[in-house]
């Protein structure tokens, strides 16, 4: 695809699609002459986000950094679970069924058991975004590290390499495109869960809790803005984790090394 | 045999995967520089006098060795390479030359500087930078070969390298193995399925049977060197060749021996 195509697809077409949307609430609002408590016309949201701008960007930023730090720590440790499943096959296998009946306990019941353990600032936060991100890491991971070639590791072993080095080399490079597979689907619930975890217990005054408050005054202008604020900071995460994938993986998108890189050869 | 210095011996070299013989004591001396082929049937054990020889597998009996030095069941002692090219995708073309040396503690300036110059003679000079699923078949292949020239090994063990190709490629890639040996004179070891790819590449013939695998006849290539095309259609290939098919398929069952014969 050329560069033109490509930023009419990536660019121009989401934009107009938001526009699509905000113009047919409009027009919906217009002529069923419905009730700025009930729906508020996207006029008055912007008017709120504008009147409240400070308190919003605070919460935006309180739930960013949930998010980011809750994220981190989940795909960390899902990693980390999932080559320590590899390498032994009985953590594998007393590991597996706990963490499939993990991911049956609803996230809303965690969070209130999470409160009363760790309290009402950042740590339960932390931990329910962190376990949002963990599972899907983890199998993800764990299918990437068991899909390496059988050939490629015989070869590699022919060749004289070591098991560190086969993990090095071989092993974890074929882990990052299931990683971030894992990544991307996982980012928007991870913001999910962080709304989740301000809505049971918050004094941290995140976005979910602004949204709880607004909600409890039939203050739908104050709900909306929120949810704009909530759904901007969805497509934030889901293209932090691109730009990361793009970063860390450049074969992936680009037929050549990058000029600068360490594999890059210049004579 | 004491007499000519062999490069690669097996002697009463075994392998037996439980009851079964995979492998029946086989002798085989190849000679420094020499191309030998191994052809057979499925089953002969070829795959597994592969791995033997790969150092991947440890015989259940007989001793393999490389210049006289006892290296049974040890890796890294000979040059590897299959038919798929298993080129790691994260790594540039550069980058996959030199894997041997970075799988043993990490690329020098001056091997990095190897592999562009390996690139370069074999016509890849263009791509060091670019990552393998950017580049063709024929061109994967010919990376794989370049990994494993780059690991200075004396035998090159290469089991049906070419086997996923087409055939103007493949036959494009036959008279580019064969530049490339003369030009760096390695001792070659190729298992191959295509009688034909046999005859015009080696030396010898090694023609292998199964049940249990063993070698069955050794062969001599007489047909003088360089070979061009035309040397495909002399009647010297074509009785080699037939001499090979006969081997092979005394011992196949006969698909529908005993109907009699209809049609042209």
């Amino acid at each position: 695809m050329n560069g033109r195509g490509a930023l009419v697809l990536k660019v121009v077409y989401p934009l107009l699609a938001l526009l699509l949307v905000i113009v047919v609430w409009h027009l919906a609002v217009a002529y069923y002459q419905i009730p700025r408590y009930v729906l508020p016309a996207p006029h008055d949201v912007a008017l709120h986000i504008a009147d409240d701008w400070r308190a919003l960007m605070k919460g935006f930023g309180v739930t960013f950094i949930e998010f980011l730090l809750g994220f981190v720590l989940g795909a960390g440790a899902g990693f980390v679970f999932a080559v320590l499943m590899d390498a032994a096959q009985p953590v594998r296998g007393i590991l597996y069924p706990i963490l499939i009946v993990s991911q049956a306990i609803p996230i809303v019941a965690i969070a209130a058991a999470l409160t009363i353990w760790l309290g009402f600032g950042l740590a339960p936060k932390l931990v329910i975004v962190a376990l949002v991100v963990f599972f899907p890491v983890v199998v993800n991971v764990l299918d990437g590290l068991a899909s390496v070639d059988a050939d490629l590791l015989k070869l590699v072993r022919a060749m004289g390499a070591s098991k560190l080095q086969v993990f090095r080399h071989v092993k974890l490079p074929a882990t990052y495109s299931p990683l971030f597979s894992a990544l991307k689907l996982s980012a928007t619930f991870s913001v999910t869960g962080a709304v989740i975890a301000e809505w049971t217990a918050s004094t941290s005054g995140g976005i979910g809790a602004y949204l709880l408050q607004a909600n409890s005054r039939l203050n739908t202008s104050g709900t909306f803005a929120a949810i704009a604020f909530l759904a901007a900071l969805g497509v934030v995460a889901f293209l932090l984790v691109v730009l990361t994938e793009r970063l860390l993986t450049p074969w992936r998108t680009s037929s050549t090394a990058r000029r600068w890189s360490r594999a890059y050869w210049r004579d | 045999m004491t007499t000519a210095p062999a490069k690669l011996a097996l002697s009463r070299v075994s392998h037996r995967f439980g009851e079964t013989v995979a492998l029946a004591p086989t002798d085989l001396t190849i000679a420094p520089g020499e191309f030998v082929s191994v052809v057979g049937p499925s089953g002969c054990g070829k795959s597994t006098m592969f791995n033997i020889i790969a150092g991947v597998l440890t015989p259940t009996g007989g001793r393999v060795s490389v210049d006289g030095r006892d290296v049974t069941g040890r890796a890294g002692e000979v040059g590897y390479m299959l038919q798929k090219d298993l080129l790691l995708p994260w790594r540039t073309v550069l980058e996959n030359i030199v894997l041997g040396a970075t799988l043993k503690g990490g690329a020098s300036r001056k091997e990095r500087e190897e592999g562009v110059a390996l690139a370069r003679r074999y016509g890849l000079g263009d791509f060091v930078n670019h990552y393998p699923a950017a580049l063709s078949g024929g061109m994967r292949q010919r990376v794989a070969l370049m990994r494993t020239l780059a690991m200075h090994r004396d035998v090159l063990l290469l089991d049906e390298p070419f086997g996923a190709l087409d055939s103007q490629t493949r036959f494009a890639m036959q008279q580019w193995l064969l530049s490339v040996w003369e030009r760096e004179r390695r001792t070659i070891v190729f298992v191959t399925h295509d009688i034909d790819e046999s005859v015009y590449l080696s030396d010898r013939v090694v023609v292998m049977s199964p049940r249990p695998g063993r070698i069955r006849r050794i062969l001599e290539v007489p047909i003088p060197r360089p070979r061009p095309v035309s040397c495909l259609t002399t009647p010297e290939f074509a009785a080699i060749k037939r001499e090979i098919l006969d081997i092979i398929y005394e011992e196949a069952p006969q698909i529908g021996a005993g109907t009699p014969e209809t049609g042209a």
